[in-house]
């Protein structure tokens, strides 16, 4: 894992994306990217090097499950610590999105310190 | 007997020369075959149909119909404007960072230079003790003003999270509006249809409904974020 690691932020509402990327620099992270869907964010993961995906579940085109399936799969690509950050708050896409593989999961609304809270827990894991 | 019910009673009545028809080639199929629950919707929504337009609520449904594609569009209005000032705030509180950054700079920087007067002042040259009362007061003005920017920082951090209705609001209309998509395309269905089409509909892939607005009313849901971790916790994560 890079000293500066590189987020990709996921997410079809630009404010939301302001947001956690916002936050990302408050807590110290100020390398992102965004993407509004997964489909645009996969084209972005194989374009280039990312570290960390921050990710929206409910998106056109491609959503949040779909994209952590996709990721999960390339060899390229199933390293990378996914962070889902959604407003989907049912059980059943809690446990899906952990038994898919994602290495957390923020349901919105979200505080700062929760959000700091899971990124550095999963960075601590990864290292 | 109510209005709606004897109408359709009488609606019925008509078209029972043809539904005993229709009900015999019905009764054909197995009682509880895919074909025999399609036909008796069939016969229902044709049921329902000639009732609305006897009763008169043909029109109703038909200006229901028209007014939905503008509930949409205001539905979508509210979408674009809550987006935009959401946007806005969020410009606002990046400019506002910008100036609270300066004038942290600027008064650290002003801060270093009355030290040094201070500090010259103090070996007893050219300095009145209203003087040095006014320097010591200034050094300790600027050593606030770093600690006034940060937490006027957690302000700005705290209104900015609060621009997250727009995603969140946003996810609900966008909901509402899908609804009354459908709504409308099924009104137009009873409008125009006057035979079932037997079309099936798809299983969507996930079943995503978004923010939760009545989350205290249903037990498959979490709450908050702490139900999210219990989960996962429960779950070995």
């Amino acid at each position: 894992m890079s000293a500066d690691p590189r987020f990709l932020i996921v997410d079809d509402f630009s404010t939301m994306r302001r947001i956690v990327r916002n936050l990302l620099k408050e807590i110290g992270f100020g390398n992102a990217e965004e993407a509004e869907d997964g489909q645009v964010a996969l084209t972005m993961l194989k374009a280039g090097k990312f570290d960390f995906i921050v990710s929206d579940i409910n998106m056109p085109n491609m959503n949040g499950f779909d994209l952590l399936k996709v990721v999960r799969s390339d060899d390229a690509l199933k390293a990378i610590p996914f962070l889902m950050v959604t407003a989907e708050a049912k059980k059943d896409d809690i446990v899906l999105a952990a038994q898919c593989g994602a290495s957390g999961y923020i349901v919105k609304p979200f505080t700062k310190a929760t959000l700091e809270e899971k990124v550095q827990k999963i960075l601590t894991k990864q290292s | 007997m109510g209005h709606i019910d004897a109408a359709l009673l009488a609606s019925q009545d008509r078209h029972n020369d043809v539904g005993a028809a229709e009900e015999a080639a019905g009764a054909s199929a197995a009682p509880d075959s895919e074909e025999n629950i399609h036909y008796r919707i069939g016969q229902l929504t044709r049921t329902l149909h000639n009732a609305l337009r006897e009763l008169g609520y043909e029109r109703d449904l038909a200006d229901a119909r028209d007014n939905l594609p503008d509930a949409r569009d205001r539905l979508a209005y509210i979408a674009r404007m809550t987006g935009e000032a959401a946007e806005k705030v969020l410009n606002a509180v990046d400019r506002a960072r910008t100036v609270q950054q300066e004038l942290t700079e600027q008064a650290g920087s002003l801060r270093n230079r009355w030290r040094a007067v201070a500090t010259y002042s103090a070996g007893g040259r050219a300095c009145t003790p209203t003087g040095k009362q006014l320097i010591d007061e200034t050094c300790e003005f600027f050593a606030d003003v770093g600690g006034q920017a940060d937490r006027t920082n957690t302000i700005l951090t705290d209104i900015m999270m609060a621009q997250d209705f727009h995603d969140l609001t946003g996810q609900v209309i966008r909901r509402v509006v899908t609804l009354a998509q459908s709504l409308e395309e099924q009104l137009v269905k009873v409008l125009i249809e006057t035979s079932p089409v037997g079309q099936r509909l798809r299983p969507d892939q996930y079943k995503l409904e978004g923010p939760v607005v009545a989350p205290q009313e249903r037990d498959d849901v979490v709450s908050d974020q702490k139900g999210v971790d219990d989960l996962l916790a429960s779950m070995g994560f």
